[in-house]
């Protein structure tokens, strides 16, 4: 119940996806990395790109009234990881988009009670004394 | 005494219709990028400045626009040695080959980049010391000037360029745009002495 309450108080999917997508785009130029040590600054944007990905999506979980915003961020840098790290084969870029999307979609519910049903006052007797 | 405590859960949603029209928005945008970049096959400003000491052979160049003059320039190995540079306007290359050994270890790897069809240049600087070609030249001109610059005081000019069977040995190379369709890219290991 507790984890039900935490789940829908953020937009666990978007965040979930889009570090899923920051890891893919990662996964490129890490591996280029370890096994041809080639000199060029291309891979280092794809660490970039990939590692701020990551971050957005951590980032989404934990501050979810910037999701929007958060977001954007994710759509924008998924398709431009395409240039430096291929954006994790296009998969990554596409997860990017679901991800980036899925913020932007998402909405906090209105804190007034009678606003909106989202939001669910329940009401505990409790003593005082 | 008893009183209420009021907790306030809020819950999230998500709106289909903005997610659909955010998807499909990033889609076309990477469609416009991939069209751009990708299937043209044209980069823009390709620099491969501070790799050094890379050979380009290829089977032959028809350039127009030629420009050669020496200078001292930086290499992998040394900070200054001389070399040539070569400015062409505009060239075809048939059946490129660019490739850079690494020492990696105890054992050598080769980055090479083939292109199997003509590939189109712009704009092209190198900086080699070694060239290696059957060459035919057009309007071809030697000239010497009358400079403090040492690099200024020889220059060879021709309308035309004509290279055949040819190997240099590169320093730098700087493309203002470069069409290489049917580019391929491998890292091997090979057997160097």
């Amino acid at each position: 119940m507790r984890f039900k309450s935490w789940r829908q108080s953020r937009p666990l999917w978007g965040s979930v996806i889009t570090i899923i997508s920051g890891l893919m785009i990662l996964w490129v130029p890490l591996n280029l990395y370890l096994s041809t040590f080639l000199p060029g600054s291309i891979a280092v944007i794809g660490l970039l790109f990939g590692g701020l990905i990551t971050m957005i999506g951590l980032l989404a979980l934990f501050f979810p009234q910037s999701a929007k915003i958060l977001g954007i961020f994710t759509m924008f840098l998924s398709v431009l990881s395409v240039i430096g790290a291929l954006g994790g084969f296009l998969v990554g870029t596409i997860f990017g988009l679901i991800g980036g999307s899925a913020l932007i979609a998402w909405r906090m519910g209105s804190t007034d009670p009678d606003e909106d049903d989202s939001v669910h006052v329940t009401e505990d007797p409790v003593r005082a004394g | 005494m008893r009183e209420k405590r009021q907790s306030v859960q809020v819950k999230g949603k998500t709106n289909k219709k903005v997610f659909w029209t955010s998807f499909i928005s990033g889609i076309m945008l990477l469609a416009v990028l991939l069209v751009s970049i990708g299937l043209s096959g044209v980069a823009y400003a390709v620099p491969l400045a501070g790799v050094g000491d890379f050979y380009v052979e290829f089977d032959k160049l028809e350039g127009t626009g030629y420009t050669f003059y020496p200078k001292m320039g930086e290499t992998s190995s040394e900070a200054s040695a001389p070399e040539g540079t070569n400015l062409i306007d505009k060239l075809t290359i048939t059946n490129l080959k660019l490739y850079k050994d690494f020492k990696v270890g105890d054992q050598w790897i080769r980055v090479k980049i083939t292109a199997s069809k003509p590939v189109q240049i712009t704009g092209l600087q190198q900086d080699a010391s070694l060239i290696q070609a059957n060459a035919q030249f057009s309007d071809l001109v030697l000239k010497e000037n009358y400079s403090n610059d040492w690099t200024k005081q020889f220059k060879q000019t021709s309308s035309k360029i004509t290279l055949g069977s040819a190997k240099l040995k590169t320093h730098y190379l700087f493309q203002k745009t470069i069409n290489m369709n049917g580019m391929k890219l491998t890292v091997e290991k090979i057997d160097k002495k």
